[in-house]
């Protein structure tokens, strides 16, 4: 199978669905060029009316996809960073996530808000967030966080075909990994978590960058200890039937995430499995996150975010081995 | 082109509907039958009722909260059943009962509501991103309070909206207090409409106790958005006759508003003033009058009544208003 970036399996799903359809649309700073290369070369073929380049306004970016989507377009807002979310907080936690239900399910809201999230780039506490646990914590919002060059193209063409506001956060230090894509269309379902690797002794549920680090720490450990690699893929609606399939294998769970640890994405998975499969536990499970700071620039963000070495320290920690190469 | 005798009598009926839908859900809140808070428009009939008569069905508008956009509603030809029983808390409401005092009606291009003041600027911009997009000749038309006039959110929507030309008509229903702010020491200038010369659009500043000049003056704006020419906005001097909230004090910051002030717009009913040029000019006698306003007060009677008989909704319907399919 062919193998391509991250960032272009992602614009082929937006060629391919602009293709499809054309209410589908795409606004935001810069999407012309493409900041992170992702929606660049839509403009050439979809022209400015489809690809629309805004002021630096954001809650102008966020409300454009919200009254469009209302409307019965399918737009893709980009927001550039992840952080810039908040500067639309209303538009996006509290407008479009309550839209639907607060109106009765009359009107549907088909839009994705897409952001670059994530650290790696030592560009400090404004540009490095991951903030899931946010979009997670809020009802109403979709939220996917593909870690391959598979799961980005699949799983945004779902985003674009739902009928609801989707979140969906693609990694910066991602963008440039290749993996297998297929030729033929294909569509990755929401609630459908992947096993990346299968083994039997710990389950380390990762999103995002934090699998790829779980499959390099799982590969490196294979003769002490067996790993396996889950990717829940999408965070809601959130497969929590595999996870508990896996902890009910393994007896052992670590959760790696690069949101901040309190209150983050993998409290919420821990306690999700300690509700359902407390007594498939032989150990506390443990949580690899960004420590409870803001995330540095310069070298020094390396102390924050979650590392391999971090997963590798869990993974000992869960299943009481010393696995130190 | 000057409004037929009929359509002055609309614009009438209208206004005096708006008056007794208003004070239903004012008593419902004495009576306990009103479910939430309610921010009463009496006084600022003229404004909803003039800019919003004789749109096209597929015109979208946001209406605000004064009223909660009853005068608004009634003239776009929404039901005002479903504005009675969605405040009473009813399944039949317009939101079926989800949101206690939004409406939404998308067959006439009332698509919802938000009540965070300065929602209306980034959605109604994404309304007008579509309705440039669709090319058939729609407007949007956007009201506001001179309070939302403090807010960003309507920087990024009026300059993109005019750097787009979208076909968008602001609205601001300037009643002089957001809640108990008075607009003296909240905006930096005399009038709202001082707005439209940054962001390069015509307007116009009209006594928003005249029904008839606020028809005209929306009327010249949604001309001008139909043949693609842009945003214009339309300024409305009025007043509110009641406290922002039920319960709430009638102040300005923390002391009553002036009397001689409250007393001095009261005697500028609009509706008073519109019966008395429709007797003065001949256009309807008072046998015609009088049989408008028996027929409105009837209309609220049955609305009323439709909404106590109704039934709350059934908590079951919870899931299934959060995500489409």
């Amino acid at each position: 199978m062919r193998e391509i970036p991250y960032r272009i399996a992602m614009q082929e799903a937006l060629i391919e669905e602009m293709s499809r359809d054309e209410k589908v649309f795409v606004v935001g700073e810069d999407v012309q060029a493409g900041t992170f290369g992702v929606t660049s070369t839509l403009v050439q073929r979809f022209g400015p009316g489809r690809v629309i380049d805004t002021p630096l306004s954001e809650t102008a970016v966020a409300g454009t996809a919200l009254g469009a989507a209302m409307t019965g377009y399918r737009p893709v807002a980009d927001f550039m960073f992840a952080d810039f979310i908040f500067i639309a907080g209303n538009e996006v936690l509290v407008n479009a996530a309550k839209w639907r239900f607060a109106h009765g399910g009359k009107v549907n809201l088909p839009l994705v808000y897409m952001a670059a999230m994530g650290g790696g780039a030592r560009n400090g506490p404004e540009h490095s967030m991951s903030p899931e646990s946010l979009i997670m914590h809020t009802p109403g919002l979709k939220l996917a966080v593909p870690s391959t060059p598979y799961d980005a193209k699949g799983l945004l063409k779902t985003a674009i075909r739902d009928n609801n506001p989707v979140v969906f956060f693609y990694h910066k230090r991602l963008l440039g990994l290749r993996g297998p894509v297929p030729d033929e269309e294909y569509t990755v379902p929401f609630g459908v978590a992947d096993v990346k690797r299968e083994g039997t002794d710990v389950t380390v549920v990762a999103t995002a960058l934090q699998v790829q680090h779980a499959l390099r720490v799982a590969e490196e450990v294979k003769e002490r200890v067996s790993v396996e690699v889950i990717d829940p893929r999408t965070l809601e609606p959130l497969d929590i039937d595999a996870i508990v399939r896996s902890v009910e294998k393994t007896g052992r769970l670590v959760v790696a995430d690069e949101d901040t640890e309190r209150c983050g994405v993998a409290a919420e998975i821990i306690t999700q499995v300690m509700e359902r499969a407390f007594d498939a536990l032989d150990a506390p499970p443990k949580r690899v996150c960004a420590a409870n700071l803001p995330i540095p620039g310069g070298f020094i963000e390396a102390s924050v975010l979650p590392q391999p070495a971090g997963i590798l320290a869990a993974i000992e920690a869960v299943t009481g081995r010393a696995l130190k190469v | 082109m000057p409004l037929t005798s009929s359509q002055m009598k609309t614009l009438y009926a209208n206004m005096v509907r708006a008056r007794r839908f208003d004070e239903k859900i004012v008593q419902g809140i004495a009576d306990g039958k009103t479910v939430s808070f309610f921010h009463s428009g009496l006084g600022e009939e003229a404004v909803g009722v003039g800019g919003c008569a004789f749109l096209r069905p597929d015109d979208y508008v946001w209406f605000h909260h004064r009223g909660h956009g009853i005068a608004h509603i009634l003239s776009k030809g929404g039901s005002p059943q479903g504005f009675v029983a969605e405040h009473f808390g009813k399944a039949t409401g317009a939101c079926n009962g989800m949101a206690g005092f939004h409406y939404v009606d998308p067959e006439h291009g009332l698509l919802g509501f938000s009540g965070t003041i300065g929602s209306a600027f980034p959605v109604s911009l994404g309304w007008g991103v579509a309705a440039k997009m669709g090319n058939r000749g729609q407007v949007v038309v956007c009201f506001f309070g001179d309070g939302a006039s403090n807010r960003g959110t309507l920087h990024e929507a009026m300059n993109m909206a005019s750097v787009m030309k979208l076909p968008i008509v602001w609205v601001c229903e300037n009643n002089l207090y957001a809640q108990f702010m008075p607009l003296k020491d909240a905006f930096a200038s005399e009038d709202i409409a001082s707005l439209a010369i940054p962001y390069g659009m015509p307007s116009k500043i009209v006594d928003g106790q005249d029904v008839v000049a606020v028809h005209e003056a929306v009327q010249w704006a949604v001309e001008r958005a139909r043949a693609g020419e842009g945003p214009s906005l339309v300024e409305c001097k009025t007043y509110r006759f009641r406290a922002h909230s039920e319960g709430a004090p009638d102040v300005s910051h923390f002391e009553l508003r002036p009397p001689d002030e409250v007393e001095a717009w009261k005697k500028r009913d609009p509706l008073l003033l519109f019966r008395e040029r429709l007797l003065q000019e001949e256009i309807a006698t008072v046998g015609e009058l009088d049989r408008i306003d028996a027929d409105a007060a009837e209309e609220a009677d049955a609305a009323e009544r439709f909404a106590i008989e109704s039934p709350q909704p059934d908590p079951s319907v919870l899931q299934e208003m959060l995500y489409a399919r």
